[in-house]
C-alpha cells in the first residue's frame, strides 16, 4: 500500500503530447478513477505509472520510491487489462501464480496465496480450468486474482469492465468496491464510463487533451466542476450551456437574461461568460415552489419528449426552431436549446408553449474564453442587497 | 490478506541489485527505437558478414586480375566485365570446348552460336527460367485447383504434391541422373524416338541435358507454385461463386470471370518469386548433367572461382545484379502495399 | 441454350457414334456434366499422383534390382515387351551395402547436426527480429525489412568468393579500402563454414514467418507479463513465443528442410566428400556418383535412405509447410 505521485509527467510522441505536465497525488488506499474522452491521455498516464510507457519528462513515485526508471516488474504494481489478457497457454492456477513463480516463491507460499486470492474473487475449484473454458466474468475474476495475489502497492485497472455485458458490469462494479474495502489497497482505475467513476471512486481525475482538469470526489466534480470541460463531461445527459455576456447586475444571453449580483465574480461587465445548468435544475413555472431561489421566467416551446421511465427529458426550443435531429449532448450545447428533465407524471406535450425557471443556486458560470469556473450558484440581486445591507448595519453596530 | 505475507513493494524491488539486475534495468529503460536496433544486432551481424560484406568484396575483386596468382593483384577496372561480354577470356574457362560448340559443328544448341561463353550462360539461364517457370505455373495452377476442392484423400494428394518440393536437391538430381543415364535410363529411348532428346550420350548433349534439367526442376518446384496459387484461391470469397451460380454462370464462366481475375495477383507474385529462384539454378545442373555441358550463370562462378577469381567475381556480381533488378520489382510491390 | 442444341443434334446426327452422342448428352444434362467433371477431376488427380510419385518408384526399382541386371539396360516387361521399369530380382541387400561401401550414416548425421544447429540459431535470431518487426514501431523499420528481404533473393554465388576466401583463413579486407581487418580461423571442413551461410540464407524467411505470427499476439498479454514480473525479452520467450508455437514450428520445419536440402554451400565448403570434413548428405550421395559409378543400385538405395527423414517430416508437418510457404511467399 502506498501513495502514488506524479510530478510534471509529460509523454510526447512524435506529433502529439499524450500527457502534458501531469501533477497528481493519490493517497494511500485511495480509489481514484481517471475519466475522460478517448485519446485524453488517461491510459497513457496509467501506462507511465505501470512502467509500460516511459514518460518523456517528470517523475513518478510509488510510496517513497522514485520508480520513474524502474521496469514494470519492479514497481510493486499489478494491473488488470481491458481485454483481460489471460495467458491462453496457461490454466487458471498458472495464470494467477505467474508473477509468483517468476519471483521464485516457495511452492507452499504460492499455493497458499493462490488459494487465498481465488477465495477472495470466488474462483475456488476452477484452478485447473483453461481460460477459454471460463465465462467473461470468470475470466475477469482470474485477472483480478492474478493482480491481488502478489500483494502489490497499487492496483492499476485499465477499463477492466469495458468488455463485459451491461448486467455483469454493474455486478462487477460492486465486487470491485467490496474488494477495495477488503484489501484497502490504492486503486487507480481508468474508465470512459462516468457512471463507473461516480459510483466507485473516492476521487475522480478528469483528463482532457493530456491535461488534468480536476481531481475531486465525485460529487464535487458534479456540483462544482472546475471548468467547462468537466461540467460538460460529468453528468448524463450533459449540462446545458448558454453563451452570454456579463452586464452590470446580471447576465444577458440571446434568449434570456438573469439578474444577479456580479460584484463577487472578479470580472467586469462586457466579458463573455457561459452559463451552465443541468437538466434537473430547470423547472416549469408551475412547479416553481420546489425551488428556493428561482430565476426569471423564460418562455420556451417543447420540442421532443423522451420518457425514460423515472423521468422525462424535454427538449426546449427557445426561439421556436426545432432541434429534434440533435442528440441530447448537441442540444445541451446549442444556445437556442435547453434540455430539461421533469418528473415522469408531469403533464406535458410536444410543441407546447411553456414557462420555465432555473434554480439560481445551481447555475454555473464559466469564463467563456478560458473555460474556468467563476461561480457555482448565483445570488439573487435583492437577496444580495439584503445581505449586504444587513452586513453593513452589523458593521455599523460594531 | 494477512500481514505476514511479503508484499511486492516498489521499495523492496528497487533495492534489488547485482549485475544481472543492472543489465535488465538498462535493457528495460531503452527506448523503443534503441531496443529495436539492439535486438536486430544479430541480424545485422549475420547478414552483414555473410551477405553484405561478400557482395561488396565481390564487386571489388571483380575489378582485379591475378587475384590468386603469385604476384600482386592487378587493378583492371571494368576489363573483366568487358572481357566477359566480348568472350575474350573464353579460354580461361575449363572445359570450354565442351559447352562452346563451334557454330559450324553444333546444330543441337542453337542459342550458344553467339560468341562468348558468358552469353551462353545468360541464354541457358534465361531459357531455363522462362520454360520451367511457365510449365510450373500452368501445372501448379492445375494442382492448386485440385487441392482447392474438398474430397476424400485430399491430405494424401497434398502430401504427394508437396513431397517433390521437400526432396533434397542432391537426391532430386540423382533421380533424374539415373533416369536418363545411358546405362540405367529407360526414358531416353522414348523421348529420343519423338525427337526431344539426343539418342546417345544424352547427358552430354547440351540441349538434351538442358531439357532434362528443366523437367527435373518442374517436377520438384511445381508444388511451391501450387501452394502459393492455392493460397490465392482460398482467399477468394466463396459467396461470389454463389452469386455467379444464381446468375446462371457455368463452371467455366465462373472460373474465367471470378477465379482467374481474383487469383491473378497471387499468380503474378508466385511467378516473380519462382523467376528469381530459377535464375539461381546451379545444383541441379551440377548433379544431373554438368556445369560444362549446361552452363548457367551460377555455374560459371563456381567453375571459375578457384582459377580466375577476378573474372568469377565479375560473373557473380552480374548475376547478382540481374537477379537484384528482378528482386527490386518484387520489393517495390511489397513496399507499395506497405508492411 | 441446351434444348436447341439437343433438338438439332437429335435430328441431324442420329448416325453419330456412341462417343458423340454421349458428349452431347453431357452438354445438355446437368447430372451427366457433374459426373464428367468428377471423372476429369479424378483423372487429373491420378495424373499428378503418378507424376510426382513415379520417380520414387523408379528409385525403389533401381535399389531392389541387382546392379548386374540394371547394367543390361533392359526394362522390357515380360509378355507385353514394353519398356517399363520394374524390379528384376529382389536385392534388399543394397540398403545394407549402402552403409558398408561408405559410412553413409555419418553424412546423414552431419546433415542432421548442421540442420539442427542452423535451425536453433535462425529461430533465436529471427525471434528477436520478428519481435522487433512485428511488435515495435521505430524509424527505419520499412527499409530494414526490405533490406532483409533483398538478401534472400540474391544467388548464393554472389556471396561465395569472399566467403570461401575468409573460410580458408585469409584475412578479411575492408572492401575498397584495402585495410586488412583480421585473419579468421580456417573454417572450411568445419560445421561453421556451412552453418554461417545457411543461417544468413534462411534467416529472412524465418523472420517473415515469425513477424507475421508475433504481430498477432495482443499487446495486453505482453503488458500483463511485464507487469507480472518479467522483462520485454522475458515476455517474448515466456508468452509471445509459446503462443506463436505454430509459427515457430513452421519456421523451424522450413529451415530444417532447407538446410537438409541445401546444395550450393554443402557441396563447396567441405573440400573433400568425407564425413570427417563435415560433408553432409550431399557429399555422401555424390561419393557414390564419383567413386562407384557403376553401383546404380547403391545410388538409388542411398537416395531412398536420405529421403526418408524428409518424407516423415513432410507427412507429419504438412499443415505447417503449407501455411509457412504461403505466409512467407504472400506475406498476408
Amino acid at each position: 500500500m502506498a501513495r502514488v505521485s506524479l510530478s510534471n509527467v509529460t509523454k510526447r510522441y512524435e506529433d502529439v503530447v499524450a500527457v502534458d505536465e501531469m501533477n497528481l497525488d493519490i493517497k494511500d488506499g485511495e480509489f481514484v478513477c481517471f475519466v475522460g474522452p478517448s485519446g485524453c491521455g488517461k491510459s497513457t498516464t496509467m501506462e507511465t505509472i505501470a512502467g509500460l510507457t516511459k514518460p518523456s519528462e517528470g517523475t513518478i513515485r510509488i510510496g517513497e520510491t522514485d520508480v520513474t526508471k524502474l521496469p514494470p516488474k519492479d514497481r510493486g504494481v499489478s494491473m488488470v487489462f481491458q481485454n483481460i489478457a489471460l495467458f491462453p497457454h496457461m490454466d487458471v492456477y498458472e495464470n494467477i501464480s505467474f508473477g509468483l513463480r517468476l519471483r521464485k516463491y516457495d511452492q507452499d507460499e504460492i499455493d497458499r496465496r493462490v488459494d487465498n486470492a481465488s477465495e477472495i474473487v470466488q474462483l475456488e475449484g476452477m484452478l485447473d480450468r483453461e481460460p477459454n473454458e471460463l465465462s467473461g466474468g470468470q475470466q475477469q475474476r482470474v485477472a483480478i486474482a492474478r493482480a491481488i495475489v502478489r500483494n502489490p502497492d497499487v492496483f492499476l485497472m485499465d477499463e477492466p469492465l469495458a468488455n463485459l455485458d451491461a448486467k455483469l458490469r454493474v455486478h462487477m462494479r460492486t465486487e470491485l468496491q467490496r474488494l477495495h474495502k477488503q484489501l484497502d489497497t490504492t486503486i487507480i482505475y481508468v474508465t470512459h464510463d462516468q457512471a463507473e467513476a461516480m459510483t466507485m471512486s473516492d476521487r475522480i481525475a478528469v483528463l482532457n487533451a493530456g491535461q488534468l482538469q480536476q481531481i475531486d470526489p465525485p460529487l464535487v466534480c458534479y456540483n462544482e466542476p472546475a471548468n467547462l470541460f468537466v461540467a460538460g463531461f460529468i453528468g448524463s445527459p450533459s449540462m446545458n450551456f448558454t453563451d452570454g455576456e456579463l452586464v452590470d447586475g446580471g447576465l444577458t444571453t440571446e434568449h434570456y437574461d438573469i439578474e444577479f449580483d456580479t460584484t463577487e465574480l472578479g470580472i467586469s461587465p462586457g466579458d463573455e461568460i457561459t452559463a451552465g445548468v443541468r437538466p434537473e435544475d430547470i423547472y416549469l413555472t408551475r412547479n416553481e415552489d420546489e425551488v428556493d431561489s428561482p430565476s426569471e421566467v423564460i418562455e420556451a416551446t417543447t420540442d421532443v419528449l423522451e420518457p425514460m421511465g423515472d423521468e422525462i427529458f424535454v427538449y426546449l426550443s427557445l426561439d421556436g426552431t426545432s432541434g429534434s435531429s440533435m442528440t441530447s449532448d448537441e442540444a445541451a450545447g446549442a444556445s437556442n436549446q435547453l434540455l430539461m428533465s421533469v418528473d415522469p407524471d408531469t403533464e406535458i406535450d410536444e410543441d407546447e408553449s411553456v414557462s420555465i425557471v432555473l434554480d439560481r443556486s445551481k447555475i454555473h458560470l464559466f469564463d467563456t474564453a478560458s473555460g474556468d469556473a467563476l461561480a457555482h450558484g448565483i445570488v439573487d440581486l435583492s437577496e444580495a442587497e439584503r445581505t449586504r445591507a444587513a452586513a453593513e448595519s452589523r458593521g455599523q453596530h460594531e | 490478506m494477512s500481514t505476514e505475507q511479503e508484499a511486492d513493494t516498489a521499495d523492496r524491488e528497487s533495492r534489488r541489485s547485482g549485475p544481472l539486475v543492472a543489465v535488465t534495468r538498462w535493457l528495460e529503460n531503452l527506448g523503443e527505437t534503441a531496443f529495436a536496433y539492439l535486438l536486430l544486432t544479430p541480424v545485422f551481424v549475420i547478414l552483414g558478414a555473410i551477405a553484405l560484406y561478400p557482395l561488396l568484396r565481390t564487386f571489388e575483386l571483380s575489378m582485379y586480375v591475378n587475384v590468386l596468382g603469385t604476384g600482386d593483384p592487378e587493378f583492371v577496372g571494368l576489363q573483366n566485365y568487358v572481357d566477359m561480354f566480348t568472350g575474350a577470356r573464353d579460354p580461361d574457362f575449363p572445359g570450354s570446348t565442351m559447352f562452346l560448340p563451334d557454330v559450324s559443328t553444333s546444330s543441337s544448341f542453337p542459342f550458344v552460336h553467339v560468341s562468348g561463353w558468358f552469353r551462353s550462360a545468360l541464354v541457358v539461364t534465361l531459357v531455363f527460367t522462362i520454360v520451367s517457370v511457365f510449365f510450373e505455373t500452368v501445372i501448379g495452377f492445375g494442382q492448386a485447383l485440385i487441392l482447392d476442392q474438398e474430397f476424400r484423400g485430399r491430405r494424401l494428394v497434398r502430401v504427394a504434391i508437396i513431397i517433390p518440393w521437400a526432396i533434397p536437391l542432391v537426391i532430386q538430381g540423382m533421380i533424374f541422373y539415373l533416369m536418363f543415364h545411358p546405362s540405367t535410363g529407360f526414358l531416353t529411348e522414348y523421348l529420343a524416338n519423338v525427337g526431344i532428346l539426343a539418342p546417345t550420350n544424352t547427358l552430354n548433349d547440351p540441349l538434351s541435358a538442358l531439357i532434362i534439367v528443366t523437367i527435373a526442376d518442374i517436377w520438384k518446384t511445381t508444388a511451391f507454385m501450387a501452394l502459393l496459387i492455392l493460397a490465392g484461391l482460398q482467399s477468394v470469397d466463396r459467396s461470389l461463386y454463389e452469386v455467379a451460380r444464381v446468375a446462371g454462370a457455368s463452371r467455366w464462366q465462373q472460373f474465367k470471370l471470378i477465379t482467374l481475375p481474383l487469383v491473378l495477383p497471387a499468380v503474378a507474385i508466385a511467378v516473380l518469386f519462382r523467376t528469381i529462384d530459377a535464375m539461381r539454378i546451379y545444383g541441379l545442373i551440377d548433379i544431373t548433367a554438368s556445369c560444362t555441358v549446361v552452363p548457367s550463370l551460377s555455374c560459371m562462378v563456381v567453375e571459375t572461382f578457384n582459377t580466375h577469381r577476378g573474372l568469377a567475381s565479375a560473373i557473380a556480381f552480374v548475376t547478382a545484379g540481374i537477379i537484384g533488378i528482378l528482386a527490386m520489382i518484387v520489393i517495390y510491390r511489397q513496399y507499395k502495399e506497405g508492411f | 441454350m441446351a434444348t436447341t442444341t439437343e433438338q438439332r443434334s437429335d435430328s441431324e446426327d442420329a448416325e453419330d457414334g456412341v462417343i458423340a452422342q454421349w458428349t452431347k448428352g453431357v452438354i445438355g444434362d446437368d447430372e451427366k456434366r457433374a459426373r464428367l467433371y468428377r471423372a476429369l477431376f479424378y483423372v487429373a488427380c491420378g495424373f499428378f499422383l503418378v507424376t510426382t510419385l513415379f520417380p520414387f518408384y523408379w528409385l525403389l526399382v533401381l535399389a531392389l534390382t541387382p546392379n548386374s541386371q540394371i547394367l543390361t539396360g533392359d526394362w522390357s516387361l515380360p509378355v507385353i515387351g514394353i519398356e517399363f521399369p520394374h524390379p528384376q530380382g529382389f536385392n534388399p541387400q543394397a540398403f545394407v551395402e549402402v552403409f558398408q561401401q561408405i559410412p553413409f550414416h555419418l553424412y546423414v548425421f552431419n546433415s542432421f547436426v548442421l540442420a539442427t544447429v542452423t535451425t536453433i540459431i535462425v529461430l533465436l535470431v529471427a525471434s528477436l527480429a520478428g519481435y522487433v518487426f512485428g511488435r515495435l514501431d521505430f524509424p527505419g523499420k520499412g527499409p530494414l525489412m526490405l533490406g532483409v528481404l533483398m538478401v534472400s533473393y540474391f544467388p548464393p554465388a554472389a556471396f561465395l568468393i569472399p566467403l570461401f576466401d575468409a573460410f580458408l583463413g585469409n584475412a578479411i579486407v575492408v572492401p575498397f579500402l584495402g585495410i586488412e581487418l583480421f585473419e579468421p580461423p580456417r573454417l572450411v571442413n568445419t560445421p561453421g563454414s556451412m552453418i554461417m551461410p545457411f543461417s544468413a540464407l534462411f534467416l529472412p524467411l524465418a523472420i517473415f514467418i515469425l513477424t507475421t505470427f508475433y504481430a498477432q499476439i495482443p499487446d495486453g498479454l505482453e503488458d500483463a507479463a511485464r507487469v507480472e514480473g518479467t522483462t520485454r525479452l522475458g515476455a517474448l520467450f515466456r508468452v509471445i513465443m509459446p503462443l506463436s508455437a505454430p509459427g515457430v514450428a513452421t519456421a523451424a520445419v522450413l529451415t530444417f528442410i532447407a538446410v537438409y536440402n541445401e546444395y550450393f554451400f554443402s557441396s563447396i565448403m567441405a573440400l573433400e566428400n568425407v564425413p570427417e570434413n563435415w560433408s553432409p548428405l550431399v557429399g555422401g550421395i555424390l561419393s557414390y556418383q564419383d567413386q562407384y559409378t557403376t553401383d546404380f543400385n547403391l545410388m538409388a538405395a542411398a537416395s531412398i535412405v536420405g529421403v526418408i527423414p524428409i518424407l516423415i517430416l513432410v507427412i507429419v508437418a504438412q499443415e505447417r509447410i503449407v501455411s509457412g510457404l504461403t505466409a512467407g511467399g504472400l506475406k498476408e
